[in-house]
């Protein structure tokens, strides 16, 4: 039963529908033993979604799976498993409570009578540890390691299950350039050792790095599948974004003012270890944009929140236009004027049980005219509502529309319409464009610019070191909760700022990367 | 002050935790698997009540312990289906179990055994106690060891079986697993739902053998609401105990020494109600006391200074 | 929206009829004649002054209970404890109609109220304080809680309030007082259209005012309301206050306008009905006085039913927590049809337009 074209993975015409989005229609992918074959499009273009689907953690409405040849009905994840798939998700599926050891054995535990066999489980990682050179430590918390390790505890769960199909949903988000290179090295190890690797990525020049094959998904649909050879990267955007795509904006230079928040000494708790802030300075002055850089889980959430009052300041200053606003409430900040599109909109950016009128009015609701006394005026709030969503372009323009029903593209453009329109003196941009189409990305990064022209200070702290690099007229790059240094944009490189990324200065740049 | 402190003291703190003490059991058991059993106070009170109508009719303890397991399992079970097929919140269907379980007893004992509000009888075969004859004439060490109830022992028993379950066993990690990141658990193969059907029933039985004790051991009758709010205190002792089965018994030992205390102060002259008052009091302090630790602990953790 | 609504309509009526059918095999299971029993249940609500007047007047206080379960709900908290506060508003009502010097009753029934719903809010703040302060669960402090207060207003009318007629009770408060009897003999009182002011003024609270929509956004998302400045967790303890004020004016209109003292023990569970009503209708506050009237009826009519049929009263109480028990499934009824989807034969590439 063997197919011809010698296929380990065969998927055709899958169709998926999930309550408000049809998020797979006629999707196809094929996958050929020792194959590195990166799956690409646009957010919410499906990717992850046909993924899901052949790791059995979603039902496909309709269409054939085939692993090995077999046509495979209900799949499940254990069924996957033991045809030999292994993915790795974008958000890491490792219990924090428990050990790497523990993390890694779940599912497939070496028993010694009732007992859990610690030993084999151990002799049996570090085999896959020596064989692909990954380093782990096996009886730290997951909470004790770093986004990396993490990463590498992911890889090796998989191989320890039997994996012989790798799926890996946007690994490098979470890499710096250089670990980027490390990584990829150990794909090809994989590779040349038969192992068949599933590449998820929006990041072109990656993809043609290291792929054999391409296919590309765009709202749900195949597009195409072709080989490395034949395709480029402009080709490749193409497909991905159906028109030619222009995201560099001319950087303009603005007239750059008075510092407009002041960073003294910041010193915070964080959700991890190394996400704690220890002794953060900088400044932000008028007129201009600073770029947080640096690998995700470093304690850029725990700063911009110590900065918004959502988190307890331990130590140091946070002053915004001469006015010390360390630890105010959300509340008094933002009449400090400081506003904030927040890095997780489905989480704090949003209610999004609420309509689009409630969402944008949420922090003013009590001021007139929105509200009289204890009494809501829902005229004026709909008025309001109705100038924000010409403005902005929020689509559907109807305000009594319910945010979850939103595409991530116009639920951004509702935050980022609230937050611009508060008119502050400092505007922090939290991952502005994470999950978002390529047409909102620009449309945001325009409104940005539009900002720091207006003379107001920015802080952007984004995961994707491309558009800290666009956006930003410096750059402070941090590692493990400090600051490693602090880059103009005209010196700033991938290559030097992913070297801070990493924790290392750019003059100790022989030292070994891992 | 003799007559509070003295060495009988030991065993009625430990008669009076052992309800809390399965009832908490319980609790811990689902908490793991990430399920708050707000319905413990009704599987107890329904196998309380089977318990007693079962001994009462067919003279049987052991049959009773059994039958009252089984009802345990039966309630725990309509939690779980509503909660994990038809998406109930679990702290509404534990809601909706204690007042089933408050009106089906209610009606029970009406229908099946003919009164209201409190029925005792001399044909309640009580669970039995493990008398000890070497005991008999060793002053200290008979007051506290000998004639203890059968399962007093086995709640012992129990807190180490249940230690060893979840922190020894394939099963353990697994349920620990679910209760922390049930998505790493589907991923891994494992039914997250299977796992907490599981967990389910394992708390029906601990609540089985809360309410057969109660009913059984603790007592040999059955009144209305004969549990009194012992669920929520083992609710409190699994948080008190943080899920770990050793600190949870040490917690219900100390709502069992607060009982017992309570109980010899009447005779100083206090009003009852106070006295009655007193386990609800500690256990609210008790509670506040450890969640209050655990937040101190886990800022304590993240803080940078 | 509307669709929706009327969802919400059929699957509260096939959850009904559900636990009825559930609740008649139980009875023909046991030998009696469910038919029978229903209708005696349907009689003894409804028909005669005195029935439909008891009916009414269980109806109050499961409505300001319900009521005041939902408003908590809205702001993502179990009040389980609303018997506590109604206790406790009871006494204070008690304490303050009697002890008070005389003065016009309106005013003097205004303090009662004041007093009772001051009482109980902030016997209801101690376990939102709790929660938010340090994430202790409220059902369970608000189920222990209760006790403390039941024992409390024990200790209260046997000790220092005790009217001393060998009877758990304090002394009755002023004649003048006591809210107006609308159908004698049956004990429906005033206390009726007080309530139902206070549930309308609630409901606009909830809904079109600044505090309703901070208990909303808080209770649906409160990462979201702290990120806009709303301080959640004052939020979460004003909703419980509100929820624990509603119990305290359940206690008073069980004290002006049916005993006229605090009695030990009297309500028996009131706040219990309230609650089941309220999670009933997954705690949508318009639609709780509907289902509050019908626990009521329920109530008064399961005793006609245990007179005339035969069936133990309690049997009521266990069809209402079946029929509970069912509500809280929230898929039990998926009416959203299944969309038949056509397979899509042709997949242009070029043409990817949203679905």
């Amino acid at each position: 039963m063997a197919a011809k074209d010698d296929f380990i993975v065969e998927m055709s015409d899958i169709d998926k529908s999930f309550p408000a989005v049809h998020a797979v229609d006629g999707g196809q992918f094929t996958l050929r033993k020792g194959e590195i074959h990166s799956l690409i499009g646009e957010n919410g273009a499906g990717k992850s979604t046909m993924m899901k689907m052949l790791y059995g953690l979603y039902r496909p409405d309709g269409g054939v799976i085939k692993i090995n040849g077999k046509v495979m009905e209900n799949l499940t994840p254990s069924i996957s498993i033991s045809e030999g798939i292994g993915m790795v998700h974008q958000e890491f599926m490792l219990v924090n409570d428990l050990t790497v050891l523990e993390n890694v054995i779940l599912g497939f535990e070496p028993k010694k009578g009732v007992k859990i066999d610690f030993e084999e489980s151990r002799s049996k990682i570090n085999h896959y540890v020596e064989t692909y050179h990954m380093d782990i430590q096996p009886d730290k918390r997951i909470d004790q390691i770093s986004v990396g390790e993490a990463q590498r505890v992911e890889i090796i769960k998989t191989l320890y299950r039997g994996a012989n199909v790798l799926i890996l949903d946007e690994p490098t988000a979470v890499l710096t350039p250089q670990e980027c290179t490390k990584f990829f090295e150990i794909l090809q190890e994989l590779r040349n050792d038969g192992k068949s690797i599933v590449f998820i990525s929006h990041k072109l020049n990656e993809v043609m790095d290291i792929s054999d094959r391409i296919t590309v998904m765009r709202n749900g649909k195949y597009i195409a599948t072709v080989n490395k050879e034949d395709t480029n990267t402009t080709q490749l955007a193409k497909m991905m974004v159906g028109r030619e795509v222009f995201l560099s904006i001319e950087k303009e230079k603005g007239n750059i003012g008075a510092p407009i928040l002041e960073l003294k000494d910041i010193w915070t708790s964080g959700e991890k270890e190394l996400s704690k802030i220890r002794g953060v300075s900088f400044d932000v002055c008028a007129g201009e944009i600073v770029g947080i850089a640096g690998v995700d889980g470093n304690g850029q959430s725990e700063l911009i929140e110590a900065i918004a009052g959502l988190r307890k300041v331990e130590k140091g200053q946070v002053i915004l236009d001469g006015q010390d606003i360390t630890n105010y409430t959300p509340l008094q900040a933002r009449q400090a004027g400081l506003t904030h599109i927040p890095e997780d909109r489905n989480l704090r950016g949003l209610n999004r049980a609420l309509s689009i009128e409630e969402n944008l009015v949420a922090w003013r609701f009590e001021e007139k005219p929105y509200a009289k006394g204890i009494n809501r005026n829902k005229k004026e709030i709909r008025k309001f509502a109705e100038r924000l969503i010409e403005k902005f372009d929020i689509r559907p323009a109807d305000p009594t529309v319910i945010t979850q029903s939103l595409s991530g593209g116009n639920a951004q453009k509702i935050v980022v319409a609230r937050e611009v329109d508060a008119d502050g003196k400092l505007l922090i941009a939290s991952q502005p464009s994470r999950g978002v189409d390529i047409g909102a990305i620009e449309s945001i990064r325009k409104i940005l610019n539009t900002v720091k022209k207006e003379g107001k200070g920015i802080l952007l702290v984004s995961a994707d070191l491309e558009e800290v690099l666009a956006l930003s007229d410096r750059i402070v790059v941090m590692y493990e909760g400090k600051i490693m240094g602090i880059v103009d944009s005209e010196d700033a490189t991938t290559d030097n700022v992913g070297l801070l990324m990493l924790g290392e200065r750019p003059d100790d740049e022989e030292k070994e990367v891992s | 002050m003799n007559d509070v402190f003295n060495i009988t003291l030991i065993y009625a703190t430990i008669r009076s935790a052992t309800p809390i003490l399965f009832a908490a059991l319980c609790a811990t058991v689902t908490q793991q698997a990430d399920i708050l059993n707000i319905g413990t106070e009704g599987i107890m009170l329904t196998s309380a009540f089977v318990a007693v109508l079962t001994s009462f009719t067919t003279g049987s303890w052991l049959l009773a312990i059994v039958l009252a397991i089984v009802s345990g399992i039966a309630i725990a079970l309509i939690m779980a289906v509503a909660n994990i097929k038809y998406n109930a919140h679990i702290c509404a269907a534990g809601i909706a179990v204690n007042m089933f379980a408050l009106a089906i007893t209610k009606f029970g004992l009406k229908q099946f055994l003919g009164t209201a509000g409190t029925f005792t009888s001399p044909e309640i075969k009580e669970i039995p106690r493990i008398h000890i004859a070497a005991l008999d004439n060793i002053p200290i060490l008979n007051d506290i060891f000998n004639n203890w109830c059968v399962t007093e022992v086995f709640g012992i028993v129990m807190v180490v079986i249940l230690w060893f379950l979840l922190f020894k066993t394939v099963w353990g990690l697994r349920v620990r697993c679910v209760g922390r990141l049930p998505m790493a658990a589907e991923t891994a193969g494992i039914s997250v739902r299977r796992m907490k059907y599981e967990v389910m029933i394992i708390s029906g039985v601990l609540g089985g053998l809360a309410g057969a004790h109660l009913s059984l051991g603790y007592s040999q009758m059955f009144a209305d609401n004969i549990t009194n709010g012992r669920g929520f205190m083992g609710v409190a002792a699994m948080n008190f105990g943080g899920m770990n089965p050793i600190f949870v018994w040490l917690g219900t030992l100390i709502f069992g020494f607060i009982d017992s205390v309570g109980a010899r102060l009447q005779a100083y002259g206090l009003p009852s109600q106070f006295i009655l008052m007193l386990p609800y009091f500690f256990t609210i302090t008790i509670l506040v006391l450890a969640m209050w630790r655990k937040g101190r602990l886990s800022e304590k953790a993240k803080s940078a200074l | 929206m509307t669709e929706k609504k009327n969802n919400r309509y059929v699957t509260l009526l096939l959850t009904l009829l559900l636990s009825m059918v559930v609740g008649a095999i139980f009875m023909f299971a046991l030998g009696f004649k469910p038919f029978e029993a229903y209708v005696q249940l349907f009689k003894g609500a409804f028909l005669g002054k005195v029935n439909l007047g008891t009916t009414l007047q269980k109806f109050v206080p499961v409505l300001l209970t319900g009521v005041g379960f939902a408003v908590a709900s809205k702001v993502g908290c179990f009040n389980a404890g609303i018997e506590g506060e109604l206790y406790l508003g009871a006494i204070t009502a008690a304490w303050a109609g009697h002890y008070l010097p005389k003065m016009p009753a309106p005013i003097h029934i205004l303090i009662c109220l004041v007093l009772a719903m001051i009482v109980g809010a902030l016997w209801a703040a101690i376990p939102a304080i709790l929660k938010v302060k340090w994430d202790v669960n409220e059902i369970c402090v608000c189920i222990l809680s209760t006790y403390i207060a039941k024992y409390f207003t024990s200790w209260l009318c046997n000790g220092p309030l005790s009217a001393k007629t060998g009877m758990p009770q304090t002394p009755a408060v002023h004649e003048n007082i006591m809210l107006t009897q609308i159908m004698k003999p049956s004990q429906a009182n005033t206390g009726l259209f007080l309530a139902v002011i206070i549930v309308v003024a609630v409901i606009w609270l909830l809904y079109r005012s600044t505090l309703g929509y901070k208990f909303l956004t808080v209770g649906l998302n409160s990462s979201h309301a702290d990120y806009m400045g709303i301080n959640s967790k004052k939020v979460v303890i004003q909703g419980m206050m509100l929820s624990g004020a509603l119990g305290g004016i359940a206690g008073t209109i069980e004290v002006l306008g049916v005993y006229g003292y605090f009695l030990d023990n009297f309500s028996l569970n009131i706040a219990n009905d309230g609650m089941l009503s309220s999670m009933i209708v997954w705690n949508d506050i318009r639609l709780v006085p509907l289902m509050s009237f019908f626990v009521a009826a329920l109530k008064s009519g399961a005793l006609s039913m245990e007179r005339f049929a035969g069936v133990p009263r309690s049997i009521v109480d266990t069809i209402t927590a079946i029929f509970i028990i069912f509500a809280t499934m929230e898929t039990l009824f998926n009416l959203k049809k299944k969309k038949k989807k056509e397979k899509v034969t042709t997949v242009s590439s070029e043409e990817g337009g949203k679905k």
